[in-house]
């Protein structure tokens, strides 16, 4: 029977059917148990994962072990795209919630189909890209407006170089 | 352009020489006057700019304010592109880039580069992964400074900017 599981994400949306069953037949499935960790932060981000059951948790440690809840992600979803184009560790921890049924496709795997010139990993790449770019432009707004509320407040003079570097971080 | 002009430019060197002969035929050479502004903020990105001569200055308009001055970037220093998240993504522009002095510059324009990404040019989508790599070490850098920022006001103790460290926190994109 041909799977779909890739057709309606936003990530492979540009893809022909054919370029989907390309892909498609390069993942393998995968299931976590409730609680199990599919990423952990500051650990490898090696493979890219296509839920198609079940909900997800991503956290990122902001303080020492206090975990901050960054996002509830729920199947039909993609994670750890953005491994697919960096080098650096896992960001942050992704740990299923309830039990999770997914699609495994290695980094490694994909970035032969990007050097041999494969289409359908093109195009991938290409929709990483555009999301990393919305991204950025939402994280900008984001700052520019928790600046401008920053400057209003008192104390602020100790935090200046803080806001200098991201202001130095921006892309524009 | 020339294709020779296009193979000595730096930020291309991860396309082969055919690969930067055929964005010979689409990249803009360009020289801004002083004060001539490359990218404008809350305008439609252009597209992507390699400096390759001369200072360019970033700037943030903060309302009720006089403009922020983000960066002065030249391409000595190591930052030679503007515009790469344009290229990209259909937000507007979130800060002017202004040629400080005569600035010399290669242009991807974004519609072209649009097209040629409808076309399945490979060469494109090459260019595409290149920056989303660019991108995605930067939104790793920020998203270390925002967390940096939050650890840094938690040790202050400050209960008046809680609210500021919880803006930040629930404001921040995965």
């Amino acid at each position: 029977m041909q799977e779909t599981y890739l057709e309606g994400l936003p990530l492979f949306k540009d893809l022909t059917s054919e370029e989907r069953a390309e892909l498609e037949a390069l993942f393998e499935p995968v299931s976590f148990e409730t609680g199990e960790a599919i990423f952990e932060e500051g650990g490898p981000e090696e493979h890219l994962y296509v839920l198609t059951s079940g909900t997800v948790e991503v956290y990122k440690e902001v303080f020492p072990d206090r975990w901050y809840r960054l996002a509830i992600v729920e199947a039909p979803a993609v994670v750890g795209e953005i491994g697919l184009v960096s080098e650096p560790p896992a960001v942050a921890t992704v740990t299923a919630k309830e039990p999770v049924e997914a699609r495994c496709l290695p980094d490694k795997i994909f970035l032969e189909k990007l050097d041999a010139g494969s289409e359908a990993a093109y195009k991938v790449a290409y929709e990483i890209g555009r999301t990393l770019a919305e991204r950025m432009a939402h994280t900008n707004e984001c700052i520019a407006k928790v600046v401008a509320q920053f400057e209003e407040s008192e104390p602020k003079r100790d935090f200046d170089v803080f806001r200098d570097k991201l202001m130095q971080e921006w892309s524009f | 352009m020339e294709g020779k002009e296009t193979r000595d430019v730096g930020f291309f060197k991860f396309l082969s020489e055919e690969e930067r002969a055929e964005f010979a035929r689409v990249v803009e050479h360009t020289i801004f006057e002083p004060g001539e502004i490359l990218i404008e903020e809350g305008g439609e990105p252009a597209g992507l700019l390699v400096l390759m001569s001369g200072q360019v200055e970033v700037n943030k308009r903060v309302p009720g304010r006089s403009d922020r001055l983000l960066a002065v970037l030249e391409p000595a220093n190591g930052r030679a592109i503007v515009g790469e998240r344009g290229l990209l993504s259909d937000s507007e522009a979130s800060a002017t880039v202004r040629a400080k002095g005569t600035v010399e510059a290669v242009k991807v324009p974004r519609e072209r580069f649009r097209a040629m990404i409808r076309g399945g040019h490979p060469v494109a989508y090459k260019l595409a992964y290149h920056i989303a790599r660019i991108l995605a070490e930067r939104v790793a850098r920020l998203d270390e400074e925002v967390v940096e920022i939050a650890r840094e006001i938690e040790r202050r103790g400050e209960t008046d900017l809680d609210a500021f460290r919880d803006k930040l926190l629930t404001e921040w994109t995965i």
